[in-house]
């Protein structure tokens, strides 16, 4: 029988079956890879802790991640939040991971301080879709490491102040600088370090 | 669409070796064609990023156009473009499922970037133009070259935006801390200018080239030809 391929019945056999096709070719490929995907997400979130912490950096080994984590790190839940808490040199601290808005799409970030949330251990940005190379420069180390030590103000937040560009790292004025050129995300930083913090004394005071 | 680049053609050229000269040159994506400019004005603000879209996009556009061209005799005219929507954006989904399972620290800086080659209109464009009337061989080709046509030109531009704009390249920091990088640079409308720069020069080199090309092409055909190659 010869086919009739301008008939209406061939276009939507013809089209049924090719979507069939591919899209089992797809749900195959991302079943195959989901195990991985699924590692890799949690390699990045378990490496952000342990930066906040200050228990890694960027020449740490991935392979090392996963043992000093389950070493050094306990999780706990509290609420909804769930608090991170390690003893580092016989002080505990407190971490915990957020997510809140951003300019195009949700940010997550890591900040670990001291129980009284008074004095800011480290903070890690873990996922952020901002403008790449102004808003997106959140994720560089330099913008991080300013938050390194950091003293919290005696109103309990760090302000985000027009800077160098370079970075503001004195650890007793609670002010970090902003990122040029984007102050939405900057604001957006600023009210989710803010939050972290709040959250983080609650859970600190339940130790 | 590209009768600049057809008269600049060398005759007796394999019809392989056409396709590939087309693609990268005489009917380049961006020069030519103009099309994929959207992404180009997105990525081009590092290099790293700009490499794995160019891959992204050749390998989208060559095998999409392959598997296209060998369904070609069976795709119904009615939904043609359905079928081609379809293949296209499975070879995009693969690109990113790879890149999420294999090269996460890439996929999460690439974003949203990967899924949308798919609007990229090369892919599109080529497989209307090409793959629906030519055998997979040639297609694959024509879609290699046209996805390298595309990223060669990105890169240049790349290149440019990543070093004014960062003072790096691929990352590695070039110049000290005495440089202030040009915000604009990063941003969108720097790739305006810059690809209305590249567009200029290239179509006025072609244009130069086509102009002297004339009276040698002409020579057999009239004696005025000989007149004209002189001025």
């Amino acid at each position: 029988m010869k086919l009739n391929r301008n008939s209406v019945i061939y276009a939507a056999v013809f089209t049924f079956v090719v979507c069939v096709a591919f899209v089992v070719i797809l749900a195959i490929a991302n079943q195959v890879t989901l195990s991985r995907v699924n590692a890799n997400k949690r390699l990045e979130s378990r490496t952000a802790i342990l930066k906040a912490f200050g228990l890694a950096d960027s020449t740490t080994p991935s392979s090392e991640i996963d043992s000093k984590y389950t070493q050094l790190v306990t999780e706990k839940s509290v609420g909804k939040t769930t608090a991170y808490t390690a003893t580092i040199d016989g002080q505990t601290y407190v971490a915990v991971k957020l997510t809140m808005p951003g300019l195009w799409g949700p940010i997550t970030a890591v900040l670990a301080t001291d129980p009284a949330g008074t004095v800011v251990r480290g903070f890690e940005i873990v996922d952020q879709q901002e403008t790449p190379g102004l808003g997106g420069r959140i994720s560089e180390p330099w913008f991080s490491a300013q938050f390194k030590g950091k003293k919290v103000r005696p109103d309990g937040t760090i302000a985000f102040e027009q800077g160098s560009g370079k970075g503001n790292f004195d650890p007793n004025n609670g002010t970090v600088d902003a990122i040029t050129g984007a102050s939405r995300t900057s604001d957006f930083v600023k009210a989710l370090v803010n939050r972290e913090l709040v959250l983080a004394r609650q859970i600190g005071g339940t130790l | 669409m590209s009768d600049v680049g057809k008269t600049s053609v060398p005759a007796k050229i394999s019809p392989a070796g056409k396709v590939m000269r087309d693609g990268l040159w005489y009917n380049n994506p961006i020069f030519v064609q103009v099309l994929g400019i959207c992404s180009t004005l997105a990525v081009t603000n590092n290099l790293r990023n700009t490499l794995i879209m160019v891959l992204g996009v050749s390998f989208a556009t060559s095998m999409g156009s392959l598997t296209l061209s060998a369904l070609r005799e069976l795709i119904p005219r009615k939904v043609r473009m359905i079928v081609q929507v379809l293949v296209l954006s499975f070879y995009v989904i693969i690109i990113d499922i790879v890149l999420r399972a294999y090269q996460p620290a890439i996929s999460k800086q690439l974003g949203p970037y990967v899924g949308l080659i798919i609007t990229n209109c090369i892919l599109m464009g080529r497989a209307e133009a090409f793959a629906a009337s030519n055998p997979p061989g040639l297609a694959f080709l024509d879609g290699l070259a046209n996805g390298l046509g595309y990223g060669w030109v990105l890169l240049v531009i790349a290149v440019i935006r990543e070093f004014l704009g960062f003072g790096s390249l691929f990352g590695f920091k070039l110049v000290g801390d005495w440089f202030t990088p040009w915000t604009i640079m990063v941003m969108a409308p720097s790739a305006f200018f810059l690809v209305a720069i590249a567009l200029w020069i290239a179509n006025n080199y072609k244009a130069k080239v086509a102009a002297a090309a004339k009276p040698a092409v002409s020579t057999g055909a009239g004696a005025s030809a000989g007149q004209g190659g002189k001025q």
